[in-house]
């Protein structure tokens, strides 16, 4: 018989091979929070088998919260001993849902806005950063969406280290990369490729630095900027970056790092951050759940779009952990976690949040 | 009191930024009017700063977000931030339950009354006011 949907297509043989363990049900953030199998990588396969048996349909109301409360973050993948990719799965069965016209409202509704808008927040008028745009430069600093619209501060912070370390940079006139929207199962939007493309080259830049790990994935996996690379246009995180200066500052504090999953997971970069940590902060402590098994601050795969109160939840859980360790301060280095986590943050928890950057930045301006 | 279908109680002063404040004397309290709760959605976080922080009347001095919209709270007045509203911290939907009962926000010792004056207090001011945010920002 053959497959109605395209996630039966390519994936019918792995959502067979659950084995209906539940060890995702263990790492997943969202079932952590809520304890709702169905939200859940072993209840999402048992649904998708379902379907694929013709017992229930996609194009149900109660699937769109099973298939979009998910913020692949792939922990689940990480600890399946069967090998299923769930969270490929996922995006293949929400781009089906799109097809048919089933959707999270939200998600709807940010590809709508990004068809009219240069980023996901409908905002008109970017922060300046106090910094000239499009100029001509070795490096191009890309901010991302949640760097320009939310974290405003982390941004300046980033771009006066990158000062004090004369590198010779420029910010331009960027969009939405729109890598999100391949996730939530609609096609990334042409012209704001070309727009940043454009702009890069326009630059005469070689590399591009990326302050969203999601968008350094973007530019560096997806074919529609193969263009980058096949001009000799390398694209890496400011993490990757700085691994090797030094900063000439350190902190007695106690300090702990949270993985991103776009950077750890989806990426390996565990070492880098580290790396760099170690020279700011010798008494450096690892949270319980670290590196391949950090647990989701629950901002990504659009949830915090669509179930803010969800994933602000999540947030919280992870930050338990921070509690655990004793941490003065909590460091990553991604926007959106860092913005989940300062909204989750708890008054009577007296630990500090930062990126790695606006960290640096701030011990420089401390020693002044 | 429905101004406009939206509920704009009488004995409240109105910042153009669409946050209200009671004078209880030697307190002001402030939080988020009807307008802006409905046209922001849930609140999903409100930022609480710390007891004592000096506020300067105009000045930002914390933010809200819903789940599409950041918005950012203005102190009304010059004075000092004496208490925030801790549910608001687990509960931040009481703003758009009750904005001007339990979703109270901040409260402030004004250091000088008579700035209260520089905000919307008539019907007739407020009246007009609504009509040019309806227009600028209800979509039909």
């Amino acid at each position: 018989m053959e497959a109605k949907y395209d996630f039966e297509t390519k994936y019918r043989k792995q959502i067979l091979q659950c084995s209906r363990c539940g060890f995702c049900q263990a790492v997943c953030p969202v079932y952590g929070l809520t304890l709702r199998p169905s939200l859940n990588a072993r209840g999402k396969m048992l649904l998708l088998k379902e379907i694929m048996d013709g017992q229930i349909d996609l194009d149900s109301e109660e699937l769109v919260e099973t298939l979009y409360q998910c913020t692949t973050c792939a922990n689940c993948e990480e600890s399946c001993p069967s090998g299923v990719n769930v969270p490929d799965i996922i995006k293949e069965a929400r781009k089906d849902m799109v097809h048919i016209g089933s959707c999270h409202p939200a998600f709807k509704g940010m590809n709508e806005v990004l068809q009219e808008s240069g980023n996901i927040y409908a905002e008109d008028e970017p922060e300046d950063f106090e910094r000239k745009r499009n100029q001509k430069a070795e490096h191009v600093y890309f901010i991302g969406c949640v760097g320009s619209y939310r974290e405003d501060e982390a941004t300046m912070s980033v771009l006066a280290l990158l000062d004090r370390l004369k590198i010779d940079y420029t910010l331009i006139d960027e969009v939405c990369c729109t890598g999100v929207l391949e996730d939530l199962g609609y096609p990334m939007i042409d012209k704001h490729v070309r727009t940043n493309i454009d702009l890069i080259l326009a630059t005469g830049a070689k590399t591009v630095i990326t302050g969203c790990p999601y968008c350094s994935r973007t530019f560096n996996n997806k074919p529609q900027y193969a263009e980058l690379k096949e001009k000799g246009i390398r694209v890496m995180h400011i993490i990757q970056f700085l691994k090797d200066f030094d900063f000439g500052v350190q902190t007695e504090k106690r300090v702990t790092y949270h993985d991103p999953c776009d950077l750890g997971r989806h990426c390996g970069i565990y070492d880098e951050p580290r790396e760099i940590i170690r020279k700011i902060a010798p008494n450096f402590v690892e949270m319980p759940y670290n590196r391949e098994n950090a647990l989701c601050c629950g901002a990504g795969g659009g949830v915090r779009g669509a179930y803010p109160k969800n994933s602000i939840g999540m947030a919280r859980r992870r930050l338990k952990e921070v509690e655990e360790v004793d941490a003065d301060i909590l460091l990553t280095e991604c926007n959106s976690c860092l913005h989940n986590f300062s909204n989750a943050k708890l008054r009577k928890q007296r630990f500090k949040i930062y990126n790695i950057t606006q960290f640096i930045s701030k011990l420089l301006e401390e020693e002044d | 009191m429905d101004i406009r279908g939206y509920n704009m109680p009488e004995d409240l002063y109105y910042e153009e930024n669409h946050f209200w404040i009671r004078d209880e004397g030697d307190t002001l309290v402030m939080g988020m009017d009807d307008f802006a709760q409905l046209l922001a959605g849930e609140i999903v976080y409100v930022q609480l700063p710390d007891e004592g922080k000096e506020l300067k009347a105009g000045k930002k001095f914390a933010k809200i977000e819903s789940g599409k919209w950041l918005g950012k709270v203005y102190a009304p007045v010059s004075g000092e931030l004496i208490a925030v509203n801790e549910e608001l911290e687990t509960n931040p939907g009481l703003i758009n339950d009750d904005c001007y009962g339990k979703g109270w926000m901040f409260k402030i010792k004004p250091s000088d009354k008579g700035e209260l004056d520089n905000l919307m207090r008539t019907v007739e001011e407020i009246d007009t006011w609504l009509a040019e945010e309806i227009e600028k920002y209800v979509t039909e």
